[in-house]
């Protein structure tokens, strides 16, 4: 069983200008069952896009998903519904994520009679039995998502994901909202989950050392593409594209202190508009290795060791 | 003797109706020339303390004891003139949301303008001072920048406008309230080195205030941890990140994961929650979450002893290593 995502693409037409949004062009990547994938970049690399195309909220323009050699489409009500009982996503803002009118117990309970997973009068016993799992007092059951703190409203989300007895998790930047302190208990959480129920996660994040801390593979995404792939000891220890580089690089680090020098290793410019994307490799405006051809020749991800993959010519 | 910019004693903060405390007794120094960070969760009171430097508290709120000593002048005292006097010249400050503190109506060159004349009188050499200023923090093209609305900039440019706008008048201290957070990792270290250039080069003091330790790590000199309302631990970046002594920046330490650790460890968090400053009264506020806390810990507050260079407000403090 795996998850396959083949060649997608996804554009969006700006109605009132005209113009096209290009958010992913041509992602793929395979996902084995109970491995972990962390999908790192910036705001607008598409990573957000692409995790709303694996659970079935975005169709793709092109190419295909696939989870378990079913394809992943919103073409079919019925079969998305079963696609949900296996692949659930965690949304980054557990504060605009639950309904703020209806209590917890019901925000969970909704998500078990949907899928009709264990008998109506059994779902109260499954209410406490999730929000046990998740480290939650199963009294906080009546409690309305205001009077929850960050870190139990989040929990109270991967709760509602995990009561459709999902195999595959995706979890879009889902510390990013929390407080310091709380996150490392949400992430402690994530691992045990992990591996007391044999999940497979896609863990998003902008966060360079969350994704190093919780992944088994590392996919860097830059303007809707990856641009490197392979082992989080790989990418961490051994990057190769001069984007990962750079994103390493910049990766805010407590462990060196009182360097200023620390601030001056800066990767130049921004991120072009994705309306128009740049010919060639789509970072080569900024990429302090380009040489004129990048600029007419788009890489392509070849493997350079042992699955590491790289999309660049000069490297 | 060098005598501090900055002198913040005893500064207490609640509000005006039903009084809560937000901020209790707050005590430190910026020295001339000096980057001091204020890290802190949500809650903490750091963003309070400083608008509370340039008379900004949110309606509802306001200074309930001490003082704030800004060369010579007690601040919570000063006339509603001398303050508008000070800000923007003497005290900027940057925001955390370039869109929300950028006016989306003004062209970007009237929004700088306006500062120069909010203190002197606009001259033949105005407009050439603002883009000079803007070509200092690297906008391309500022001819046409002047012309330009905000939303035709990207965030990171907006936030770079905001330092030229907050650098214009030459201020003796500047405030930055996480004004990286809404950034990309890329593009806020790109401002980070543009702040910290500026920074150096103006001899310029400097308050940063953020909730991420990484950040701080290179750009400043001194660090001040706030945790419900109190300071809690205070000292040199050495000191904070390499010999913690408070149980609460110990514990936000070793809760970031580590770049270097390759069995990738789990993380040691810290249980529960931070409670409300109103509720602390006179005890420790991180007794409730404190691996260390005994029954002194809730019988009365502990008070922040130490030197500049490291002082903590622990009854049982991590000692050293």
């Amino acid at each position: 069983m795996s998850l396959d995502i083949i060649n997608v693409e996804k554009r969006y037409l700006n109605r009132a200008s005209g113009t096209t949004i290009n958010a992913l062009n041509g992602v793929s990547i395979k996902v084995e069952v109970g491995q972990t994938l962390g999908i790192v970049g910036e705001s607008g690399c598409g990573k957000s896009t692409l995790a709303r195309a694996v659970v079935g909220l975005e169709v793709p323009s092109a190419g295909s998903i696939t989870w378990d050699g079913a394809v992943i489409d919103n073409k079919a009500k019925d079969r998305l519904k079963s696609h949900h009982s296996q692949v659930q996503l965690v949304f980054q803002d557990p504060y605009s994520s639950l309904n703020p009118r209806q209590q917890i117990e019901n925000s969970i309970a909704e998500a078990i009679e949907v899928h009709g997973l264990v008998a109506k009068d059994k779902i109260t016993d499954r209410v406490t039995e999730l929000l046990v799992m998740v480290g939650l007092d199963p009294d906080l059951r009546n409690r309305y998502p205001h009077q929850l703190s960050g870190g139990q409203r989040q929990r109270v989300c991967i709760a509602r994901a995990l009561s459709a007895e999902p195999k595959l998790l995706v979890l879009d930047e889902p510390v990013s909202a929390l407080d310091v302190s709380v996150r490392a208990e949400v992430m402690n959480l994530l691992i045990d989950l992990r591996k007391n129920l044999g999940l497979t996660y896609i863990f998003i994040s902008h966060d360079l050392a969350m994704i190093r801390y919780i992944s088994d593979v590392i996919a860097v995404m830059y303007l809707g593409k990856i641009v490197e792939f392979g082992t989080w000891e790989e990418i961490i220890e051994n990057p190769v594209h001069p984007y990962t580089k750079a994103l390493i690089a910049a990766m805010p680090d407590h462990s060196i202190i009182g360097d200023p020098t620390m601030l001056a290793r800066t990767l130049e410019g921004e991120v072009p508009d994705p309306v128009n994307l740049p010919s060639g490799c789509s970072f080569h405006s900024r990429c302090v290795l380009a040489v004129p051809s990048c600029s007419i020749i788009a890489p392509t991800l070849r493997d350079i060791s042992n699955g590491h993959l790289v999309a660049c010519s000069e490297v | 003797m060098i005598k501090p910019l900055l002198s913040v004693s005893g500064l207490g903060i609640s509000t005006v109706q039903d009084p809560r405390t937000l901020v209790n007794s707050v005590s430190f120094e910026i020295m001339p020339g000096e980057a001091v960070g204020v890290v802190g969760e949500s809650g903490s009171g750091k963003t309070l303390t400083a608008l509370s430097i340039l008379g900004l508290l949110p309606r509802g709120v306001a200074v309930a004891g001490g003082s704030i000593v800004f060369n010579g002048t007690d601040l919570t005292k000063a006339d509603p003139e001398t303050m508008r006097n000070l800000r923007g010249s003497d005290i900027s400050m940057v925001y955390q949301d370039p869109m929300t503190a950028l006016n989306p109506v003004m062209k970007l060159g009237r929004q700088l303008l306006e500062v120069i004349e909010s203190h002197e009188k606009l001259d033949n050499g105005s407009v050439a001072r603002v883009e000079a200023a803007l070509r200092e923090v690297g906008i391309p093209q500022v001819e046409r920048a002047m012309e330009s609305y905000p939303h035709e900039f990207s965030g990171g440019m907006r936030q770079r406008v905001m330092i030229a706008m907050a650098l214009l008048l030459s201020p003796k201290l500047l405030i930055a309230d996480e004004p990286t957070t809404a950034l990309d990792v890329t593009i806020q270290q790109q401002i980070l080195a543009l702040v910290s250039e500026q920074r150096r080069k103006r001899d310029m003091s400097m308050l940063w205030i953020t909730h991420d330790l990484g950040v701080v790590a290179n750009l400043v000199d001194r660090l001040i941890v706030m945790y419900a309302g109190n300071i809690v631990e205070a000292g040199t970046v050495q000191e904070i990140f390499t010999n913690p002594q408070h149980p609460y920046t110990h514990g936000l330490l070793s809760s970031l994961p580590s770049r270097t650790d390759k069995s990738r460890k789990r993380l040691t968090s810290i249980p529960g929650v931070p409670q409300k400053p109103w509720l602390v009264g006179n005890t420790c506020a991180f007794a409730p979450r404190c691996f260390k806390a005994t029954s002194e810990c809730t019988a009365s507050a502990p008070k922040l002893v130490g030197s500049l260079e490291k002082s903590v407000a622990c009854f049982h403090p991590m000692g050293d290593k």
